[in-house]
């Protein structure tokens, strides 16, 4: 694994929102090619450390290294502000609870996940390989995202990260709030795109989902990163990491 | 002969106020600021389109241009001082709207202290041919106010949904925290959106001077009509904006024949307090079938 590039090196983050510290000097190597889980309950940190990687948290300091892109920076407000620099960098966020544009229909959602100038231009082709992934976004092409079901949306919203020409594929919880048979079809999805020199971190509160698919489990204790271990080991042991 | 001639007027104020709510609205829904500095805009670009009419030419198109692009200016102006450095600080929205207040306050009064208190007109830039419907005469500059702003407006919309940086505006309308996940600034959307709204301004002024004459404070009562047009419409919908500049308009209309014109802003703000009793989201909450988050 070590002779691989590394996508993502993050080196004693920190980040937060106002008073509240919630990631405390996280250090996080990600190779490229590989798909990574990290698994956590809720309010440990996982979604902020997504966050923070894309320049969305209250405040943050550490450096952030996207493919040997300084996008990391001490700041204490500005939420978003250097996000799409980010994006531009070569980040796909999709995030917990789909965060659609409810008016868009899924065609013109799919189209602003390519928002990049090359990604915009092959949009087309970007369009067929996700609607080989979820078939059933075919025909609802035309149908305001807001009309669709839970199930709909998150394909929407995954169908939207991969759109991008990134090099980091960041998925929050993508089984969050799904029925179960829908939640692991949808992380079969997840795990038949095809990353290439590109790099995948699935955060996920069931480890089931993810045990024996992955590379890599990390799991994630109050705003740290503990342990590590092959995603072959047994249920048993990840539970105690 | 009354009755046609007030709803005529109606229709054509609407159309000139409803300009101005889409603009409002636009700039409200997408970039978060309640920009009160319409106002100097608007008399920004009418002086505008009065300095090439003056020096320049008198053809109406490039009237009508000159007006459009000072309108543009004057947002982007408004832009750079008033969205850019606070943006993404806290309590942006009444901060926004502090500096774009002041904006207006101290524009204006630099339009009057430049160009004096006297009004200024514009040439008719529609001509003055006239056409006889029934028995009531339809002027150029009423045909053509008509015209020119469905016209600008279809164009804005129809720009908003084919091309891309339409789809990076119609984004951050529906999620600005979405909107900076699939990588659209912020900054240079506020740019476009700010620029946009500022034509559009722009040419309610100058369709405004074929009615009114221009002077520094004589954009305050179209802004205040394009606000509460936006407000009732439901800030952020184009559609909503429409209806409600035409409920508006027609409301005047009338409110005018059976009462009698003192009585148009009452009935006005009755109907519009009315609207966001029964709606708090405006007309666009009944428009609106997709569901939100």
């Amino acid at each position: 694994m070590s002779e691989r590039a590394a996508v993502l090196r993050v080196k004693g983050l920190s980040a937060g929102y106002g008073p509240m510290r919630v990631l405390h000097d996280l250090d996080l190597v990600v190779h490229a090619g590989e798909r990574l889980g990290i698994v956590g309950l809720n309010g440990h940190g996982k979604s902020t450390l997504f966050y923070a990687i894309a320049g969305l948290t209250g405040w943050q300091r550490g450096s952030i290294l996207l493919n040997g892109v300084e996008v990391g920076r001490t700041r204490s407000q500005g939420p978003g502000r250097y996000t799409h620099e980010v994006v531009r960098q070569g980040l796909a966020l999709i995030p917990q609870g789909d965060e659609i544009f409810h008016g868009l229909t899924v065609e013109e959602h799919l189209d602003s996940g390519a928002f990049t100038p090359r990604a915009w231009k092959e949009r087309a082709q970007r369009k067929a390989r996700v609607l080989e992934i979820f078939p059933p976004l075919h025909k609802l092409m035309r149908t305001p995202v807001g009309r669709l079901s839970g199930g709909e949306r998150r394909m929407v919203s995954i169908g939207r990260g991969l759109m991008a020409e990134a090099a980091l594929f960041l998925v929050d919880e993508p089984s969050l709030g799904l029925a179960p048979k829908i939640g692991k079809g949808v992380m079969d999805a997840l795990m038949g795109v095809d990353l290439g020199q590109s790099a995948m971190v699935i955060a996920e509160q069931n480890v089931s989902l993810l045990e024996g698919r992955v590379d890599r489990i990390i799991g994630m204790h109050v705003g740290k990163l503990k342990g590590e271990a092959g995603a072959s080991m047994s249920l048993h042991t990840i539970r105690e990491l | 002969m009354d009755l046609g001639f007030i709803i005529t007027n109606a229709i054509v104020l609407s159309c000139i106020y409803g300009t101005l709510a889409i603009g409002i609205s636009i700039t409200w829904s997408s970039v978060g600021l309640i920009n009160l500095s319409y106002g100097f805009i608007f008399a920004f670009a009418g002086y505008g389109a009065w300095y090439t009419a003056q020096f320049l030419s008198e053809n109406g198109a490039i009237v009508l241009a000159a007006g459009i692009l000072s309108g543009a200016f004057a947002g982007i102006v408004v832009c750079a001082l008033a969205f850019i450095p606070i943006h993404d600080k806290p309590n942006f929205n009444v901060r926004g709207l502090i500096a774009t207040l002041a904006i207006s306050l101290i524009g204006t009064q630099g339009l009057m202290w430049w160009f004096g208190p006297r009004s200024k007109n514009l040439p008719d830039i529609f001509g003055s041919w006239s056409v006889m419907l029934g028995d009531m005469a339809l002027t150029a500059d009423k045909i053509g106010n008509v015209v020119t702003s469905i016209a600008f407006v279809a164009a804005v919309v129809l720009w908003m949904r084919s091309s891309r940086r339409g789809l990076e505006i119609r984004a951050m309308m529906m999620n600005p925290h979405a909107a900076s996940i699939v990588g659209i600034g912020v900054r240079s959307t506020g740019f476009y959106v700010m620029a946009i709204t500022g034509g559009m301004a722009g040419l309610a002024a100058v369709l405004l001077s074929q009615t009114y004459y221009i002077s520094p404070f004589g954009g305050l009562t179209p802004m205040i009509k394009g606000v509460s047009i936006a407000l009732c419409g439901g800030l952020g919908s184009v559609q909503g904006a429409v209806i409600a500049a035409m409920i508006l308009g027609l409301n005047e209309a009338i409110t005018s024949v059976t009462l009698g014109g003192q009585y148009v802003l009452i009935t006005q703000f009755i109907l519009i307090i009315g609207i966001l009793l029964v709606r708090p989201r405006g007309i666009a909450g009944i428009l609106d079938r997709a569901r939100e988050a």
